[in-house]
């Protein structure tokens, strides 16, 4: 963690610089608090919606549609309810199941299309790497009604593979690891060589454990975007047994006359996964997105 | 300890020829400098003994056996890197035996190895610590450390000393000269700069453009360098030039006239060269010698004048050609715009037109 | 010249390593994309098609409900686009400035709305903005309005709530590109120009942005994308009809229903999808070419 603390305290150092140079002149002042204003109503439009959802969780859904905006005595009845119409064990099994499978094979597969354009360049492959980026501009409505057909054909549809496999090969991601890789010492992988490592084992061996910064965040996106997933699940998985938390939850909300206790209750536990991630891995997640935007 | 032959050895990036032919024999326990201005190809062809770089065409063998196409951790080489290469997530110790655990060898004999390593280079408090944690100077031990582990036949070094300040650079200059003593490997040596070419060296190989333009060793390229580059090259200061033309031409020697210096002329023994050919006489900035005491004298006027208490660097022009000279005992002449100095032909070099010495 | 082991190794090497996914994205990507080009020319239902030529084509500029689609869609796309990419600079220069206090806590909490799914935070927006709910309530608190709004059933409404929501949702994404662009400029360019008495309105157009100028041309595009591509959000409030009468209505959804809902009609549906394609296609230009305009003094 030390190297996450330097450039921290490098800018330490130059706030005090700056903070003891400043003069305290009105204008300055009420242009501060001005930041401090906007950015206090921004963080709080922010979050309120997620306390407004662990309070939700703990009222009943009549005194949630009324408004009400303090925690309640529900929070049992809601898990209750909630409990016995969802199969709660199997959908949180298919949620991380999907997104914890998906990820792994994005971040692998990915990466090593990001690493092998960037340190094999040959005028072929910067041609097709254009034509990738070319293609990150379609949309995925284009694409769902024919991967659709080819996933009944295949007999797929209903399957973990099917909601998997079209995610895994992201142009997003390969994107994001070439320009992660342009900051991967060359020498490094000379020394690998000199010591004796296939391409393979200098991936494996000496850029991954080098990039992890690099994987962190990518693990946050892309994990994210599987848990999250929507449309392509909506489609493919058809049985109420291998559905998500997050289509789950979504026809909880679109009943008629929804129990918004419940459904909070259930949005809680869809949304629980990704904020832990993101606490557990938020300070590699920006380092790896510095070297994503350099 | 093995012996290093280069034959024909070329490169090319598409139609871009940047090593144009080399040809070289390092001897066994040789230390070899490659040196020469950037991009004069020889960290190229240092790449190319380490296998780092593929050789269009010719032969490279080590220890007498052809290695073009070997892979290059079974060339018996080590490299050391001007960025150190260090691997950042790995301690010293995962470092310096990385190698040795690709090849297969036994966790025991691994300890052993690097154990060895790093007493020859005082390293041992530092085995348990990551490169971040490390100055440039102990980075750059450990970088040899891993070299050192491996047991190669040949150490290459890219422009090793390089990242680190004037001080630690001379520091780490002479344990790379103890430690080649105490291997007794052969070891070959990229720098640009001069100086560590002259202090480490047996042999300098001077290279421009792709091209050997000069093997020696050290005294050998101070004192007869083979043309106008190498001179100008090897030597702090630089050699200076000053423009010349033959004007008289008798058996075994010819005469030379300053064209910047008031028509001085200079009578060198030289069996070459035609009566109005441009020449380039060459002067070592140590050569000059008090007024009188050659035989031509010229008068330069003082630019700046560099006091560094045993000697001094007397910065001077004369007809827009800047010279550079040394004088051991200067004290008195602090502020004086003027000087006046004489070149002895046995202290001189000249070139012909096309650069290469006739004397 | 010759082409030598090690070149040739190295080639190999380099299309191993981009082969897995060149694969799948073969299968998943660029087949199913010709594949929804040559739909794009079928008509009939199900999987009774015939070439029907341009057929489709002409049938969009009949179709009242692909017309009213499209333009809710490129109303969500000039309004919010714009809205959240000044909001998320603004607040990454806000938070790029290293004397600030909380910096940490205010960079997390902008940027907490990504970690939720889409799913999750419709359902949030939907309780809040019940016409009984919390919004309302504190709207008349404020008296800003004096008797509740009826955001879902009102077209306005159910489209400024839409707009809202995915403005609180991807603000904080936009954000922490900049700021990871921003902590990459040199700050000695900063003090260099404040010892020159550039002010800082200056210095933030004259410098700020034309270094952020690729990141900011990035995320234009990515979020361009995003928005052409709206459904989550609006299945989600609407209970998957783009209602109430349409009025919410985008693309992907009508795609959607065209596919999923109705007797399947795949030939038009992917005609609709190509529209977004294009729209996709020309935005993105326009966006490179107003970015290179600039560039020039």
């Amino acid at each position: 963690m030390t190297d996450t603390s330097l450039p921290a305290a490098a800018n330490a150092t130059s706030a005090a610089k700056i903070r003891s140079g400043a003069p305290a002149n009105p204008l300055a002042l009420i242009r501060r608090a001005l930041v401090y204003l906007l950015l206090s109503i921004a963080a709080f439009v922010s979050v309120f919606p997620f306390f407004w959802m662990i309070v939700g969780a703990t009222n009943k859904s009549a005194d949630i549609i009324r408004g009400k905006n303090g925690f309640g005595t529900e929070l049992f009845n809601n898990a209750a309810t909630f409990f016995t119409q969802v199969d709660a064990l199997r959908v949180f099994w298919n949620s991380a199941f999907i997104a914890v499978v998906g990820t792994a094979l994005t971040l692998v597969i990915s990466s090593l299309a990001g690493y092998g354009f960037e340190m094999f360049r040959s005028r072929v492959r910067e041609r097709l790497f254009a034509l990738l980026l070319l293609l990150l501009s379609i949309p995925f409505a284009a694409l769902m009604v024919p991967l659709f057909v080819m996933f009944s054909q295949a007999k797929l549809v209903n399957t973990y593979t099917a909601v998997i496999l079209p995610t895994v090969a992201s142009i997003f991601i390969i994107f994001y690891f070439r320009q992660a890789t342009k900051a991967f010492p060359s020498e490094l992988r000379d020394a690998a060589k000199i010591d004796g490592l296939k391409e393979w084992q200098i991936f494996f061996f000496v850029y991954m454990p080098v990039m992890r910064s690099t994987y962190a965040a990518a693990t946050i996106i892309i994990f994210m975007a599987n848990w999250n997933n929507y449309l392509w699940p909506l489609i493919v998985l058809q049985t109420a047994e291998n559905k998500t938390i997050t289509l789950i939850v979504s026809a909880l909300t679109s009943a008629y006359t929804p129990d918004y206790g419940m459904t909070l209750f259930a949005t809680v536990l869809a949304t629980l996964p990704t904020l832990i991630i993101f606490f557990l891995l938020q300070r590699r997640f920006v380092e790896g997105m510095l070297g994503a935007v350099k | 300890m093995s012996s290093l032959k280069l034959s024909a050895v070329r490169k090319s990036y598409g139609h871009v020829e940047v090593i144009k032919g080399v040809d070289l024999e390092i001897k066994s326990k040789e230390f070899v400098v490659f040196v020469g201005p950037s991009g004069c190809g020889k960290s190229t062809l240092l790449r190319m003994i380490a296998g780092l770089e593929h050789i269009t065409s010719g032969d490279l063998e080590i220890g007498g056996t052809r290695m073009n196409d070997v892979d290059p951790s079974k060339r018996g080489i080590a490299m050391v890197f001007q960025s150190y290469a260090l691997y950042p997530h790995m301690t010293v110790r995962e470092n310096m035996g990385f190698a040795l655990r690709f090849a297969g060898i036994a966790k025991d004999q691994i300890a052993r190895q690097v154990g060895e390593a790093a007493r020859i280079l005082a390293l041992e408090p530092l085995l348990d610590r990551l490169p971040k944690e490390l100055s440039g100077g102990q980075r750059q031990r450990v970088a040899i450390g891993r070299a050192i582990v491996r047991n190669p036949e040949v150490f290459l070094f890219d422009e090793p000393l390089s990242n680190l300040d004037a001080e630690l650079r001379v520091h780490m200059r002479i344990e790379i000269a103890r430690l080649h003593k105490e291997l007794q490997t052969t070891v070959v040596y990229v720098t640009h700069d001069q100086v560590e070419a002259m202090t480490l060296a047996d042999t300098i190989v001077v290279l421009r453009d792709g091209v050997i333009e000069q093997v020696g060793s050290p005294l050998d390229l101070y004192d007869d360098p083979a043309n106008q580059f190498v001179a100008g090259f090897i030597g702090s200061p630089k050699m200076n030039f000053l423009a010349a033309t033959i004007v008289e031409k008798s058996a075994g020697s010819v005469t030379v006239e300053l064209r910047n210096h008031a028509g001085a002329r200079l009578n060198l023994p030289v069996a070459g060269g035609s009566v109005g050919e441009e020449v380039a006489l060459g002067v070592r900035a140590e050569h000059f010698g008090e007024p009188g005491s050659g035989n031509a004298d010229i008068r330069l006027n003082v630019d700046v004048a560099e006091h560094l208490g045993s000697t001094s660097y007397v910065y001077a022009n004369a007809g827009g050609e800047s010279l550079i000279i040394e004088r051991e005992e200067s004290r008195h002449e602090i502020g004086r715009e003027h000087i006046t100095v004489s070149i002895s032909p046995e202290r001189a070099y000249l070139f012909d037109s096309k650069g290469q010495r006739i004397r | 010249m010759a082409q030598a082991r090690l070149d040739r190794r190295e080639q190999l090497t380099g299309w191993a390593f981009i082969a897995p996914a060149l694969i799948l994205l073969g299968l998943f990507m660029i087949y199913p994309i010709i594949w929804s080009l040559w739909m794009s020319f079928q008509v009939g239902k199900g999987m009774n098609l015939s070439f029907g030529g341009l057929a489709n084509i002409e049938r969009l500029t009949k179709d009242p409900v692909f017309l009213r689609a499209l333009g809710n869609t490129f109303t969500f796309f000039i309004i919010q686009v714009p809205i959240m990419i000044v909001l998320a600079l603004l607040f990454a220069v806000a938070l790029n400035d290293s004397t600030l206090r909380f910096r940490g806590l205010f960079r997390t909490a902008i940027f907490l709305p990504c970690v939720t799914s889409l799913i999750a935070y419709s359902t949030i927006f939907k309780s809040m903005f019940a016409t009984d709910g919390i919004i309302n309530q504190g709207l008349m608190a404020l008296h800003i309005i004096g008797s509740p709004i009826a955001w879902f059933s009102d077209p306005f409404w159910a489209k400024v709530v839409i707009i809202l929501a995915i403005t609180w949702r991807w603000t904080g994404y936009n954000m922490i590109f900049y700021l990871a662009a921003l902590q990459n400029v040199d700050r000695s360019i900063y003090e260099a120009a404040r010892i020159d008495g550039v002010p800082a309105w200056a210095r933030f157009t004259h410098i700020t942005i034309p270094m952020l100028k690729p990141v900011i041309l990035f995320t234009t595009v990515i979020s361009t994308i995003g928005t052409l591509q709206l459904f989550d959000e609006v299945y989600n409030f609407t209970a998957g009809t783009g209602g109430p009468s349409d009025s919410t209505l985008t693309l992907s959804l009508y795609i959607y229903n065209l596919t999923f809902k109705f007797m399947p009609s795949f030939g038009y549906s992917a005609t609709v999808s190509w529209v977004i394609v294009v729209l996709v296609g020309i935005l993105s230009f326009l966006q490179f070419l107003v970015a290179r305009d600039r560039r020039r003094p």
